[in-house]
């Protein structure tokens, strides 16, 4: 379940679970989010993936009240994937991180004075599942507060536990349907001891994730995208 | 009556040709003919009886003329009978050596399109001989080349030679212990566990890095069977047994599995197991860069989503399946 790489294109983003990291992705010419979603749906069936259902990963900020005045607020980010419907990561970015149940949503409604919901910064990612062979590719459309703002595209190859291993198969299989703009390794790795010889988990896939949807936050929204 | 005697005939016709004909058909379908005219002659006789004597003028007359009539209705019945004793004389016997004796009688059930028993059984008896015979042709072929992977002789020289003890099969299991740890040490990269759990049969827990789990079922020194799964693939079943029979979630591995089957019935040496056991894990060991390289034929990673899984088993350079022709 781990390397999983995603990718959002439109300027796109890409997740590659656990690698993340953005490249430029140019839209197809003169087409919307929902259009480039479909070709690339289409480019996968040619290949001879198998749909199999839907995906969601989603993100809300919270702000830590009671910090001392002239400190950044810290932001925790609370994420859910539907890959693991049962938990849900809280994390800071750059930081510590927790998986919890799902019951954690409701501690955080309980714990409203310490953390407060910024409720027009969720981002979310939905789309569909499909299946080739022993990769899973989550195609899915990023919104935040309902205007599309990007295309993610997550490629995982099951068997292979160890990201440096199967880096090279990835972006060949990725050349397949996504043409010649590939990522780069994602940074994720890059910060962690013994770099990209460890097995890779969850948590990781997270973060890219988390990485995507703060550079979405960033952007500015795409001219005619509101949906 | 005519109706009858048609479809008799053609039952006898269908017993003359499964009985494979010691019959003189000629002489069957004249016998038929003549039991045709006798059974004729005798209705005559007793239609003539039936009909009692005719209006004649005087009583001797009308008896004269039933009497005559009777006569010549009775010879004509001997007539036809003796008639048919010389045919059925020529008509002969059917042969003894019918193949199937009794079963041949089911062949006289007029129901044929309800109960099909007779056609069926002959179509299995032909079945089964051309089955025989095509399994003693390939087991001549097969004989040819010695498949036997271990050292054990039987057969007929049996009685000449000395009894000849089946010495590889029966090894002491601290020997195969000795062996297997020995193996275990030769590469820092492959770790092996031997366990036994049924018995004084080994089987052995292959991890090669982060890349694979593999299951060898051994036979004293004897590689029986194989499975391979992921890293991340659970080894043990619901009760802490090692689980040996299902098979992996993903395909490379099932593949891989496929081809470690191969390589077990490749590598063989009947006088020497542990050679064998050597080549067999310095052969899987190549897999330790299964997702690493790419074929040495195509040049490419992915082939129908697939890693180069096959391993040439002198040189050990990966190829695709589909690729290694």
């Amino acid at each position: 379940m781990l390397n999983n790489i995603l990718m959002l294109l439109t300027v796109i983003l890409c997740v590659l679970s656990p690698l993340l990291s953005v490249c430029q992705v140019p839209l197809a010419e003169g087409k919307s989010v929902q259009q480039t979603i479909d070709i690339l749906h289409k480019k996968l069936e040619q290949l001879g993936a198998v749909k199999q259902g839907n995906f969601t990963v989603d993100c809300e900020t919270y702000h830590a009240t009671g910090n001392a005045s002239g400190q950044p607020t810290k932001l925790l980010y609370v994420m859910h994937n539907s890959e693991t419907p049962l938990s849900c990561l809280a994390l800071f970015e750059g930081g510590p991180c927790l998986t919890a149940d799902g019951n954690f949503d409701v501690l955080m409604i309980k714990l409203k004075s310490h953390f407060q919901n910024a409720k027009g910064h969720k981002v979310e990612s939905r789309g569909s599942r499909y299946r080739y062979c022993d990769f899973l590719i989550k195609v899915g459309a990023v919104t935040m507060s309902s205007s599309a703002r990007g295309i993610s595209v997550e490629v995982e190859y099951c068997p292979c536990v160890v990201p440096g291993d199967c880096w090279n198969l990835m972006k060949e299989f990725m050349q397949s349907f996504l043409g010649p703009s590939i990522p780069e390794l994602p940074s994720v790795f890059a910060t962690k001891p013994e770099g990209l010889y460890v097995p890779a988990d969850c948590v990781d896939t997270m973060t890219q994730y988390l990485e995507l949807f703060s550079k979405v936050r960033k952007q500015q929204v795409l001219p005619g995208t509101t949906r | 009556m005519t109706v009858f005697m048609r479809r008799s005939s053609q039952r006898a016709e269908k017993m003359a040709d499964a009985m494979n004909v010691g019959v003189n058909l000629e002489a069957f379908s004249q016998a038929i003919s003549a039991i045709q005219a006798l059974r004729s002659s005798v209705t005559r006789v007793f239609d003539s009886l039936k009909d009692g004597m005719k209006n004649k003028e005087t009583l001797e007359g009308r008896e004269k003329v039933f009497i005559t009539e009777f006569q010549d209705n009775l010879q004509s019945v001997n007539r036809d009978l003796n008639e048919l004793e010389r045919l059925s004389t020529l008509v002969g016997r059917p042969s003894e050596s019918h193949p199937l004796h009794n079963s041949g009688l089911l062949s006289l059930d007029p129901v044929q399109d309800k109960t099909p028993l007779y056609s069926q059984l002959l179509q299995a008896y032909k079945w089964s001989n051309k089955l025989q015979y095509h399994a003693g042709l390939a087991s001549s072929l097969l004989n040819q080349q010695s498949l036997k992977r271990s050292a054990n002789q039987m057969g007929a020289s049996a009685k000449r030679r000395p009894k000849v003890q089946p010495s590889t099969l029966v090894l002491p299991p601290q020997y195969v212990d000795d062996v297997i740890s020995r193996i275990g040490r030769m590469f820092p990269d492959m770790s092996i566990e031997l366990f036994r759990p049924n018995g004084t049969s080994a089987v052995l827990l292959v991890t090669l890095g982060k890349v694979l789990k593999t299951i060898v079922v051994m036979r004293s020194l004897f590689i029986d069977r194989t499975i391979v799964r992921g890293f991340n693939e659970n080894v043990y079943s619901e009760d802490g047994k090692l689980d040996i029979w299902s098979k992996s979630n993903y395909q490379v591995f099932q593949k891989v599995t496929d081809h470690a089957t191969t390589a077990l019935l490749h590598y063989q040496l009947p006088q020497m197991p542990d050679v064998v056991v050597r080549s067999f894990m310095t052969w899987l060991r190549s897999y330790i860069k299964l997702f690493q390289t790419p074929c040495q034929r195509c040049g490419k990673f992915l082939q129908e989503g697939l890693p180069p899984t096959w391993r040439d088993f002198r040189t050990l350079e990966a190829f695709h399946d589909t690729c290694r022709q």
